[in-house]
């Protein structure tokens, strides 16, 4: 131990005696620990800003919607869903809750397209006589917003409607299944929302009763103002509303502060306890959008309200974005079974991941032709799929900078190399003096080479200290998203520590086998 | 008792195709105590000699025992060894480390010695023999900041450091003036009657090689000379007649 220590610092008095050539071989161990650091921050920037971005525009989000609106229905072969789409708005409302039961349980989805294909007159609009009208569900209506069968996806309407999902389901979905996030029971409704006060303004919306975890799943939601509801306000059927953007705007001006303002709805006073955000470019406030064109409650209050129990979705969120489609298959699974469904019948439920609704939502178009470029359907796509292929183009961006960093490293050691074969040159006349007070061959190499990983594993420091910097410069400068790891920054210090090994390796044994007498007369 | 003693001790060299006989056949005793000066023209082969006696090289043929072991068969290692431990040397450019404090330098034997001395041992002797030395308040000097016979001063106080028997000095006052090679034998002669050290100085001038108590000549690789020397020249006393003369 006291050896390796007087090595140690007789390695610093060599360095400490050539200290130019010694900064200048540090500088280029630095620089590339440095080049080394830095292109790995921004490698795992790039993939974070990646993830993030994905996860805030909800990819990792599995929709359970009621109803199976994609089952090839008697009577209607190649039905798509769009051939239902004078139906899809109103169908909540065609039929109550309880009456879609009644139908459902006979017969299945199918059985419901029979009865619409009954109500159907050829060459006509469906027998609208029929429908028990909704105040804001005519679509004779001339409307100042977009009609529910405008603001809505197919997933949202006619079929898909039929309420075959339930508090229990949600909660087994919660508890039953591995790699769960979060699971959000939904009920969705048209809403008219009208200020509690004289000559109020009212807005035309969409409804959401839904659970408190809600924020945690839409990850690309903030509150400007107020919160969102809580656990226990869910739990007492609480009359309060959060709204969103729009409607905040639409009925208080724009980015007024409505907390703790009042608002009607089915004759219902709601207090106002917060209002929604956007965070990410991928969904930015428009009308119609369903998601900041709407309004949310606790589900426990709808129910309570509409006297009802059933659910029209469940929202769950997987903890990692890969596992997306496996769970998808396992809730399709539990809920199959826990619904009774026997092998030869489909579904009566609908399981989506939201892969497909991210391009929509506008993904940056480099990141959007990668994923259409690896993949032939967009309707394939999968989490896996999509986080794979977005992962793969990382990684070459990466392999190109680290292979560039690699190479500047390599020059940096090569300086090291260079230093200590001049420093055993110049100082052959001390390596024979050395020689002659006692010292072993073996003690010369190592004072070399300790020379050689002092600079390098001081270089390493330094070097990931200064990548750390240029990293967070970059993401100052240049708005680059990096992401220094400790990892990185030890990886590059033990990488330099292996380059100073080898760089230390021939000017040690040079000096080593050096022949005390002709090196002590070397002038 | 004897110290050194070499057998038939031959060394040889190639120089490109030529064979040159630095030592031929040279046998020799130096007993425990004794200061001898060798002395020879250049090429006479008495660096050859210095060399093998300092255990930096070995001899072709022959048979060398330094305290009674035999070096002319160990291995580079253990020769490192012996040098650490038995023998001190003293050069004619003093050999210091530039750049480095006089106690520095003193240490770099002890760096090497198989014992480890940790860095509070290694100062207390070092500043001990700088001491010895009339150093001790030089100690953090570098060696630009000391004159040429202090320089030497402390290259004796290294060759010290690690209590050899034998010191060897090749030509120690061939860097210096008269005056001052005078202070450096008697700091020889000093430490060869007080503490019993072994000295074998080469030399080229015959007034240095007056010192010793024994005088070897050398000339073509063969001893030529080998005589005592009952009276030797009194480092002390001259130092006292050039104090005086000056």
């Amino acid at each position: 131990m006291e050896g390796i220590r007087a090595q140690a610092a007789l390695a610093l008095q060599g360095l400490g005696r050539n200290r130019i050539q010694a900064a200048l071989a540090l500088i280029g161990v630095v620089v590339g620990v440095g080049a080394l650091v830095t292109s790995m921050a921004l490698g795992r920037g790039a993939q974070t800003a990646i993830r993030e971005q994905l996860l805030a525009a909800g990819v990792n989000v599995i929709i359970v919607t009621s109803g199976n609106y994609q089952v090839e229905q008697p009577g209607a072969t190649g039905a798509s869903p769009t051939d239902h789409g004078d139906l899809r708005g109103p169908g909540d409302y065609d039929l109550p809750i309880a009456a879609s039961g009644r139908f459902l349980r006979p017969g299945g989805p199918g059985a419901v397209a029979a009865f619409y294909d009954s109500l159907r007159i050829p060459g006509q609009m469906p027998a609208l006589e029929l429908r028990p009208a909704h105040f804001e569900d005519d679509p004779m209506a001339v409307h100042d917003h977009p009609t529910a069968a405008q603001r809505l996806g197919d997933a949202m309407a006619g079929l898909g409607a039929a309420a075959t999902l339930s508090v229990d389901d949600a909660r087994a979905i919660r508890t039953e299944l591995a790699g769960v996030q979060y699971v959000a029971s939904g009920v969705h409704e048209n809403a008219r929302v009208t200020v509690d006060e004289e000559g109020g303004k009212q807005w035309f919306t969409r409804l959401h009763g839904t659970e408190a975890d809600l924020p945690t799943i839409r990850r690309g939601w903030f509150f400007p103002q107020g919160r969102f509801f809580t656990e226990r306000e869910v739990a007492d059927s609480a009359q309060v509303m959060v709204l969103g953007r729009v409607v905040a705007d639409r009925l208080f001006g724009e980015g007024a502060n409505p907390v703790g303002r009042g608002v009607l709805m089915w004759n219902q006073p709601f207090e106002i306890v917060g209002v929604v955000g956007s965070t990410t470019w991928a969904a930015q406030p428009v009308a119609g959008d369903d998601q900041f064109d709407a309004v949310y409650l606790p589900v426990s209050t709808v129910h309570r309200l509409l006297n009802l129990s059933k659910l029209n979705t469940i929202t769950v969120t997987t903890k990692s974005a890969g596992e997306t489609t496996a769970i998808a298959e396992n809730i399709t699974e539990l809920l199959r079974q826990r619904h009774g469904i026997t092998e030869d019948m489909p579904d009566d439920f609908t399981v989506r991941t939201q892969a497909e609704q991210v391009l929509n939502k506008g993904l940056p178009p480099e990141l959007a032709r990668v994923v259409s470029g690896n993949l032939s359907s967009v309707d394939d796509m999968t989490m896996e799929q999509l986080a794979t292929s977005m992962q793969r183009s990382n990684r070459t961006l990466l392999a190109l900078l680290v292979g560039v960093a690699a190479v500047s490293l390599l020059v940096g050691g090569i300086g090291v190399m260079n230093l200590l074969f001049l420093s055993v040159t110049q100082r052959t006349r001390e390596i024979g003096l050395r020689m002659a007070l006692g010292a072993r061959g073996r003690d010369i190499a190592s004072q070399f080479f300790i020379e050689a990983l002092i600079l390098c594993c001081v270089g390493g420091v330094l070097g990931a200290l200064f990548g750390a910097a240029t990293a967070r410069a970059l993401e100052g400068v240049l708005a680059w998203g990096t992401d220094v790891s400790p990892e990185s920054a030890v990886i590059a210090t033990l990488v330099a520590l292996v380059l100073g090994a080898v760089a230390g390796v021939l000017p040690a044994r040079r000096a080593a086998r050096l022949d005390p007498i002709r090196a002590l007369h070397h002038e | 008792m004897a110290l050194i003693t070499l057998r038939n001790v031959s060394k040889t060299y190639m120089m490109g195709s030529n064979r040159v006989d630095a030592l031929r056949d040279v046998s020799l005793s130096i007993d425990a105590g004794e200061f001898v000066t060798i002395t020879g023209p250049s090429g006479s082969g008495k660096s050859t000699m210095m060399h093998i006696l300092g255990c930096l090289d070995r001899p072709t043929d022959g048979s060398y025992e330094l305290d009674g072991q035999e070096v002319a068969r160990m291995t580079p290692e253990e020769l490192a060894d012996t040098r650490n431990r038995r023998i001190g040397f003293v050069f004619q450019g003093f050999n210091l480390l530039p750049r480095t404090s006089a106690l520095e330098n003193v240490e770099v034997p002890l760096l090497y010695s198989r014992k480890h001395p940790n860095t509070a041992e290694r100062h207390r002797r070092g500043l001990a023999v700088l001491e010895a030395m009339g150093l001790g308040g030089r100690a953090d000097h570098h060696p630009s900041q000391l004159s040429g016979g202090q320089q030497q001063r402390v290259a004796i106080a290294r060759a010290l450091v690690n209590e050899p028997s034998l010191i060897l000095a090749d030509e120690p006052t061939g860097n210096l003036d008269s005056a001052t090679s005078v202070e450096v034998m008697r700091t020889l002669q000093t430490l060869r009657e007080e503490r019993g050290i072994t000295i074998v100085l080469i030399t080229h001038e015959p007034e240095i090689a007056a010192y010793g108590t024994r005088i070897i000549s050398i000339r073509d690789g063969v001893i030529t000379e080998d005589r005592p020397n009952p009276q030797p020249q009194s480092a002390a006393l001259a130092s006292v007649t050039a104090a005086a003369g000056a």
